[in-house]
């Protein structure tokens, strides 16, 4: 390579520390900040907190309506990730091994949430829903985030699936499996670090989505960044941070798990 | 006459407006190892892919033991196969892998036990049971699918280039256990290969595939020694085509002058030939003589060069009409020796073991 880092000179690779440091920085401090100041004692979130509690979390524990969002951000999120899986898993056949006029418009199709404005989504599905009555319902929901998560499970399935060689779905049919136990019983295990790549991402696209769930979400029904908004619009209370740390760490259990299971796999 | 175990009868193969099969017609007996042997898109993957039934052929049948095989899907036609890339099932053991035709056949569990451990056995790799494929170098993932796909002792094992990932150390010690598996368990099979050389070594009979057509089907010897076709000769074997008209003809021996001036009578033509004819005449590159001895014919060539290979030599000499030639002369030292000078001198050859073609 021209620009080796053996190779660079001092003050090049000082430079280059530092500007590495200060863009892991800008990155990481305000998600440091939050989860300080979620154990601060200042009601108004003063820097440096002057003193150390755990109340906020307290609470947050004590308000039934924090749990129940949380509970229905994962309900809806679990329900997302599967619907995003099973259409994403057929999606992805059909893309990859599909052999039809408009393949590719129908990939183009397929991933269009993700380019798309999530508001301009968000405003037409809000209108498309109050017609079918679909609005404030868990079923709303569910379609409005699967439509969101599926370019999330499609891309890593699809990646497995093209990377896995058909000659052995081919060779599972001629020692005697039909086409479709060949499938259950040899492609999907082989693809299923993609498959479980797709789950991780719906479920987070769903979980963290707040667009949308704001023009879904009804005074019952509410997703844990819909009540962080509504919460944050009220006043500025250091629940909100206690919130938002428990988020960062429930996400940073996820990544963390996703990446052992999907060590455990690869042997 | 007979029923054939397994009978190709006119398989035809489009796709669009290419043609890649013409007319495959051949009878297979129970128990031959049969290759279809060819140089690429000649037609004799596609026929391999018509007996598994992952392409259906546009016209034509293919019989087993007198039973159409067409109607059947592939899972059911109850074939063996290896494949040419590496199948085996990544997420299985190799003793899995081996269990899983009959895993999907309900067999019995003890049976199951039992037919796994005799495959194993089989093909020498009964310590590698609980290995994952990635484990496993190309020649033993190779061995493992030969052991999966003869685990249900089907009636036809298909291959279709199975060694061609393999380097050539790996490929002949393969060859060989293939051979000693095909004697044991006396299973037919079809093999597919582009390498002459594996032909020759593996089979009973050899269908040499050209465009979509079998040019000839024979022993490895009737190929060599008696090729129908100038294709069969150059394909097979060494060769070298010398420019030449037919003079004579009668009985299907010719009399020929070749382009240098020589007449050489007595010549065998494979296909007919007329008087008068452009033809071109077939000889083996170790059929050539420096010495006369017992072969009679002889034309002027200038060697231009010699190499020693110990148990045989190689010479390369021009004719007087400027093309090169390839001789290969025994290690009788006489004709080694004569072969020492470079510069201009005469070759020999037999006539009766060279080959006449239509030009």
């Amino acid at each position: 390579m021209l620009l080796d880092y053996e190779r660079m000179g001092r003050p090049l690779r000082v430079a280059l520390l530092g500007f590495t440091t200060l863009v892991g920085a800008f990155l990481l401090l305000p998600v440091v900040f939050i989860i300080l100041l979620s154990f601060g004692s200042s009601r108004w979130l003063a820097f440096p907190p002057p003193g150390w509690t755990l109340k906020w979390y307290q609470e947050l524990f004590a308000d039934p309506s924090w749990l129940e969002a949380a509970l229905t951000s994962a309900r809806i999120a679990s329900l997302t990730a599967v619907f995003a899986v099973v259409i994403g898993l057929f999606a992805s056949f059909a893309l990859v091994r599909g052999n039809f006029r408009g393949r590719e418009i129908l990939r183009g199709l397929l991933l269009t949430p993700m380019v798309l404005p999530v508001v301009v989504f968000a405003i037409a599905i809000y209108a498309f829903f109050l017609r079918l009555g679909l609005g404030g319902t868990t079923i709303g929901f569910v379609i409005a985030h699967t439509v969101l998560a599926l370019p999330f499970a499609i891309i890593p399935i699809a990646t497995a699936l093209e990377g896995f060689d058909k000659s052995i779905e081919d060779a599972a049919i001629v020692c005697g499996a039909s086409p479709f136990e060949a499938k259950l019983r040899v492609t999907l295990p082989s693809i299923k670090i993609g498959i479980f790549s797709a789950a991780i991402f719906a479920f987070l696209a769903s979980w963290d989505e707040v667009v949308v769930a704001i023009f879904m979400a009804s005074p019952t029904l509410q997703t844990l960044p819909v009540k962080i908004w509504g919460s944050l619009r009220q006043d500025l209370s250091p629940v909100i941070a206690a919130v938002s740390s428990l988020l960062v760490f429930l996400t940073l259990f996820l990544m963390i798990a996703a990446a052992l299971i999907r060590r455990r796999f690869s042997k | 006459m007979t029923q054939p175990f397994l009978s190709i009868r006119n398989i035809r193969k489009t796709f669009g407006a290419v043609v890649a099969v013409h007319d495959v017609t051949i009878d297979i007996p129970q128990g031959e190892f049969l290759t279809f042997l060819g140089p690429s898109g000649s037609g004799k993957s596609t026929t391999l892919y018509a007996i598994a039934g992952f392409q259906d052929p546009t016209a034509g049948d293919v019989l087993l033991q007198g039973k159409s095989l067409l109607a059947v899907p592939s899972h059911k036609r109850n074939i063996g196969m290896v494949f040419q890339r590496y199948t085996l099932f990544p997420h299985l053991t190799v003793a899995e892998n081996v269990a899983f035709p009959l895993r999907v056949r309900r067999r019995p569990e003890a049976e199951v036990k039992r037919k796994v451990a005799e495959m194993l056995s089989l093909v020498r790799l009964e310590s590698f049971a609980d290995r994952r494929p990635g484990a496993l170098s190309g020649g033993q993932q190779q061995r493992v699918a030969l052991a999966r796909a003869l685990a249900y002792d089907p009636p036809i094992l298909l291959m279709d280039e199975p060694l061609s990932a393999l380097d050539k150390k790996l490929r002949e010690e393969i060859q060989a256990e293939i051979r000693r598996i095909h004697r044991e368990t006396g299973v037919t099979i079809l093999y597919v290969t582009h390498d002459q050389e594996e032909a020759l070594h593996l089979s009973d009979r050899i269908a040499l595939f050209k465009d979509g057509r079998i040019e000839q089907v024979g022993t490895g010897e009737d190929l060599y020694l008696r090729p129908e076709t100038d294709f069969v000769a150059g394909f097979i074997g060494n060769s070298n085509f010398l420019a030449a008209e037919c003079l004579e003809t009668a009985n299907g021996v010719a009399t020929i002058r070749l382009d240098g001036g020589e007449v050489v009578s007595g010549v065998k033509a494979g296909q007919p030939i007329e008087r008068g004819q452009k033809a071109r005449l077939m000889v083996r590159p170790e059929a050539f003589r420096l010495k006369a001895g017992t072969a009679t014919a002889g034309f002027a060539v200038e060697i231009v060069d010699r190499a020693f290979f110990g148990e045989r030599q190689r010479v390369v000499a021009r004719t007087v009409t400027g093309q090169e030639i390839d001789i290969r002369p025994t290690a009788d030292m006489a004709d080694m020796q004569g072969g020492e000078a470079l510069g201009n001198r005469q070759v020999f050859f037999d006539p009766a073991g060279a080959f006449l073609f239509p030009a």
